[in-house]
């Protein structure tokens, strides 16, 4: 140990130390200060952790504390408080630069060195100051829109106070900062891992190194004996259904006797320290028996393929798509394509680990488990962790959370801190590392898909043929949802009146994969729109001109059969068309003037995304409350697309209120409706919808009342409180045909790729992507545009980078994470036909924006060199082999 | 008539919808038996239920239990937890779990219409 003086924050402090411990273990455990946030196993890859140290930017997780005797520390709370914020802090909440914000005061602090030396910075030198801070929400514009912000404020050129909006002005379309964004941006936000638990218990998981494997043995003896070791815990000590029911009773909170995939938890280790559970988790010896493995779909299809689960076949579910007679359409086109896609296992890599922790209030028969996460669906998780752990008296509460992105759809990590905190009764916390994260929790699903399209002679498209195989990994979660949704929008933002599908969910001894933003047509549309791309070119048609040509239009039917009853499709089309031919010309001239190796190409993509899905229901409760503001009662979950705003928004247009006076509850089970999750970009549409119509209630008692004020309605004995609910039409896809009802609306998006090929590397450079999008009217248009870009990145990531491996990908580089290094510059066009249907006349968003963003980056590399990727994503080897291909047929 | 379930309240988690024929109406029911709309509900399913779950009669008490559940579930849109349940009953939870075949959980919550514990409403 050390004892080290030390400035922090303008206050100096003495404190003994372990020399090799980090700044960052010194600020979080013995000053308590939560802004610093650690993602990357502190291996300083995401700079989550960045602090100031004696003028400079560094990452608080690698920085030794044996060399900071002496140093001026200065960390997010000391640039500003909530109540009187840093300059550059109000710059980051009114750029609308916080989204999930757990890279936030990372991101500020980084700022603020950079600001220090240099008060007015261009994009290319706040790209590379912010180089080691990642971040997966923004796509980084936001970001450097804030620190240029900042600086205009930091030079004396522009006050803050002039860009605030009037709070008791139009509330509709208007960027009133985020109820949740100044307390993000001055590190004051608790994620779970900044809760202070004391006295609790740590774990860790013991993860199968095997993909298939009986449990022959396990023997604890060692670890139990080991420093700080509470005790050893495997699935015979859960007293429940030891089951993640999320719709199969498939997925053990701690395997029983076999293990399905790699990072399937055996047993859990409790301590006094992290560092003893690790090393205790180490010691557990497990002895496996392996099996015959499968990794493909194919191979699970097999006659003779090993059944995964003893109780399922290992196919999942079967759903053809039938419409019209496709066997005639192919044999009269003029033309057809006919290609096989496959893209890739993902990780949704939210940067926040799957932190969650677990403790009793309360004594004796009366005390309540009280499980801490980061669920998108509190009241369904509390439901599957009640019957896994066989404990009724729970309640879920979630805290803010660093980004989710579909990965919290199910259970991760509550299950394994539920149980324990059962077993040892002490509070206990699980603060997984980024392998054990990535072990925990589901990925998006690879598919496998061969795809037939065919046109008459005008290039009208007449029938579309898929053979689709899902690889759902070894457990189910909710497979079946994603492959139906691909179903149910399987023909896309066009007209195609002939459809043969068949899709098939398999399982494999793969990561189990769930939600994934988009979830199901993002993998579809890369399909659909590539092989769209191939037809156009091949018919000597403009793919812009040929995909506007064949917009369904109302009226006319999708690939399910239902009837559309907006499709404002052609519109963004001409909407997207100056933006093209400019790009295009550019392009053009870039080829003919020559640049080397370079090749620069342009691509577009598109997509028609439900909202929803038929039978979604949702139910908020509005109190009028005693000074005549309200509060709104659902469990809207908000991992950072903005619906703290979307929801306090709405209610203040609708009840002509300021937003101070808007309070929302929406994050435990105790008070909150049970309403859904926040998936399927629905939670404007529904838990919107369903508050409108608590207030529409409210409102209508308030004019029975004679007042609107709450001393009226409590005087004439009316009741103060409205539970609104929406329901979406109830039903089903036909099980033999893929035809029935769809959704009531619709989000549209319309995406321009502009690339530059290396023909010599294979790297592909996306120099700008042009989104083109109409999803109704738009409550707030940062948040909008927020969520376009940081979709964009993500999709770029999809298209030409990201690939989830287990036992290799193992940290944010080896997953080739997005940073401000493969940034680039985005635009977004917005189109706002109102929808009927709408809150407000407004759709959701977040996932839309993902969906046509893979096809636009691959069909601008075909364009650029002439070379398809079929399989993603499109690594510079792929690309480069493709290129030599290409050169030896020739 | 099954349907396959997939998307919304009921489907997403693996249920399928079966409409039938119960105390004169058609009320669509998951196939663990919940009702697939908790706005179906009337007292003569709830009674109809019971008679099917071998209920022959419903009595004061066990109304006591099903009004408690209903009133919670629209001022709350949530079902009550076992405790909550209790105090609102002023029954002990042993009796309460023996007044309904299935229990709570999979008896008096069924009977009195709220949704299937496994979807999230």
């Amino acid at each position: 140990m050390i004892k080290i003086r030390l400035t922090l924050n303008g206050v100096p402090h003495q404190v003994v130390a372990d020399p090799k411990s980090s700044l960052l273990d010194l600020l979080r455990d013995t000053y308590r200060l939560t802004g610093a946030k650690q993602s990357c196993d502190k291996k300083g890859q995401c700079g989550a952790c960045t602090v100031i140290v004696n003028g400079k930017a560094v990452r608080s997780c690698t920085t030794r504390v044996g060399r900071l005797d002496g140093a001026d520390i200065i960390t997010v709370e000391g640039l500003g408080t909530p109540t009187n914020p840093h300059l550059i802090q109000h710059a980051f909440v009114l750029a609308g630069a916080v989204q999930c914000g757990f890279c936030i005061p990372g991101m500020i602090i980084a700022a603020k060195a950079l600001l220090d030396a240099n008060p007015d910075p261009s994009t290319d030198e706040i790209r590379h100051a912010l180089r080691h801070n990642l971040c997966r929400c923004t796509g980084y514009v936001k970001i450097v829109d804030a620190v240029k912000l900042a600086g205009r404020f930091l030079r004396g050129e522009l006050e803050p106070a002039a860009l605030y909006p009037d709070p008791d002005g139009p509330k509709i379309g208007v960027s009133h900062p985020r109820p949740s964004a100044m307390i993000k941006a001055c590190g004051v936000a608790e994620f779970t891992a900044d809760i202070a638990l004391p006295g609790a218990l740590e774990i860790a998981a013991v993860h199968s190194p095997h993909a298939h494997a009986l449990i022959k043995r396990i023997d604890a003896a060692a670890a139990a004996a080991m420093p700080g070791v509470a005790g050893v815990m495997t699935a015979a000590d859960i007293k429940g259904s030891n089951r993640h029911n999320y719709m199969v009773t498939d997925r053990p909170v701690l395997c029983e006797d076999r293990v399905r995939y790699v990072g399937d938890p055996v047993a859990l280790v409790a301590a006094e320290t992290r560092e003893q559970a690790l090393a205790a988790a180490a010691a557990v010896k497990v002895d496996y028996e392996p099996l015959p493995e499968v990794h493909t779909p194919q191979e699970a299809m097999a006659d003779d393929a090993p059944q995964i689960h003893a109780e399922w076949s290992n196919v999942c579910l079967t759903q053809p798509q039938i419409k019209g007679d496709a066997a005639k359409a192919f044999a009269e086109a003029a033309e057809t394509v006919e290609a096989h896609f496959v893209t890739q296992c993902n990780h949704q890599a939210s940067l926040e680990p799957e932190v969650s922790l677990a403790y009793f209030e309360g004594e004796g028969d009366d005390a309540q488990l009280v499980v801490v996460g980061r669920s998108i669906n509190i009241h369904k998780h509390l439901a599957m962790l009640q019957e896994a752990t066989g404990w009724e008296d729970m309640r879920y509460e979630e805290a803010f959370v660093g980004g989710q992105f579909g990965i919290k759809i199910d259970v991760t990590s509550e299950g394994l801190t539920a149980a324990a905190a059962i077993h040892f009764r002490r509070p206990v916390r699980y603060i997984p590392s980024l392998v054990e994260s990535m072990y925990l929790s589901p990925k998006r699903h690879p598919f496998d898909m061969k795809l037939k399209l065919a046109a008459d002679a005008r290039g009208k498209l007449t029938a579309m043929g898929w053979d689709i195989l899902v690889d759902n990994g070894a457990y189910n979660s909710m497979g079946n949802v994603v492959m139906l949704r691909a179903i149910q929008m399987l023909s896309g933002s066009y007209d195609i009146p002939n459809v043969d599908a068949m899709a098939r969910l398999i399982y494999t001894n793969n990561p189990w994969g769930a939600a994934a933003r988009g979830a199901g047509p993002p993998q579809t549309h890369y399909a659909l729109e590539s092989a769209i791309d191939l037809l156009a070119r091949k018919m000597g048609i403009d793919p812009l001109e040929f995909r506007r040509r064949n917009s369904l239009l109302p009226g006319q039917t999708k690939s399910t059969g239902a009837v559309v009853e907006e499709w404002p499709f052609p519109e963004l089309c001409d909407a997207l068309k100056p933006a093209y031919d400019r790009a295009v010309r550019e392009a053009r001239a870039a080829r003919e003037s020559g640049n080397g190796a370079k090749r620069r190409g342009v691509g577009v993509g598109a997509g028609a995304f439900g909202i929803g899905g038929p039978g979604d229901q949702s139910m908020v409760a509005v109190e009028l409350d005693p000074d005549d503001g309200v509060t709104v009662y659902g469990a809207v979950a908000d991992p950072g697309e903005g619906n703290d705003s979307m929801l306090s928004q709405l209610a203040a247009d609708a009840l002509d209120l300021p937003l101070h006076k808007v309070r929302l509850q929406t994050r435990s089970t105790d008070n909150t409706t049970a309403n859904g999750p926040a998936a399927a970009s629905r939670h404007t549409y529904m838990s919107g919808g369903s508050m409108l119509d608590a207030i529409a209630q409210l409102k209508a008692a308030m004019a029975a009342a004679g007042g609107s004020t709450y001393a009226a309605l409590t005087a004439a004995g009316v009741p103060t409180r409205y539970m609104g609910t929406k329901k979406m039409v109830v039903g089903a896809l036909d099980p033999q045909t893929g035809q029935g009802p769809s959704f009531e609306s619709q989000v549209h998006a319309l995406q321009l790729a502009e690339v530059e090929v290396d023909t010599e590397t294979g790297e592909v450079k996306v120099l700008k992507m042009t989104c083109a999008v109409d999803a109704g009217r738009v409550i707030h248009p940062l948040n909008f545009s927020g969520q376009i870009e940081g979709g964009m990145d993500m999709g770029v990531g999809l298209a030409l980078r990201e690939r989830y491996i287990a036992g290799q990908t193992k940290d944010w580089v080896t997953f080739k994470y997005p940073s401000t290094r493969t940034a680039f510059e985005m635009d977004t066009i917005v189109r706002e036909t109102p929808r009927p249907r709408g809150s407000n006349g407004s759709v959701g968003v977040g996932e839309m924006t993902l969906v046509a963003t893979a096809p636009a980056v691959l069909n601008a590399i075909d364009d650029a060199v002439g070379v398809r990727i079929y399989d993603l994503p499109a690594t510079p080897e792929k690309v480069k082999e493709a290129l030599a291909a290409l050169v030896s047929e020739r | 008539m099954t349907l396959q379930g997939n998307g919304g309240s009921g489907g997403e988690f693996g249920l399928s919808r079966r409409p039938r024929q119960i105390a004169g109406h058609t009320v669509t029911f998951d196939n663990e038996g919940f009702l697939w709309t908790s706005d179906d509900w009337n007292e003569d399913v709830a009674a109809a239920l019971a008679a099917e779950a071998g209920l022959t009669e419903l009595d004061d008490t066990r109304w006591r239990v099903l009004r408690f559940l209903r009133q919670f579930y629209r001022d709350n849109g949530r079902a009550p937890l076992n405790r909550q349940l209790a105090v609102g009953t002023g029954m002990p939870l042993l009796r309460l779990e023996s007044l309904f075949p299935g229990g709570i959980k999979q008896g008096a919550r069924r009977l009195a219409g709220l949704p299937n514990p496994k979807t999230c409403m």
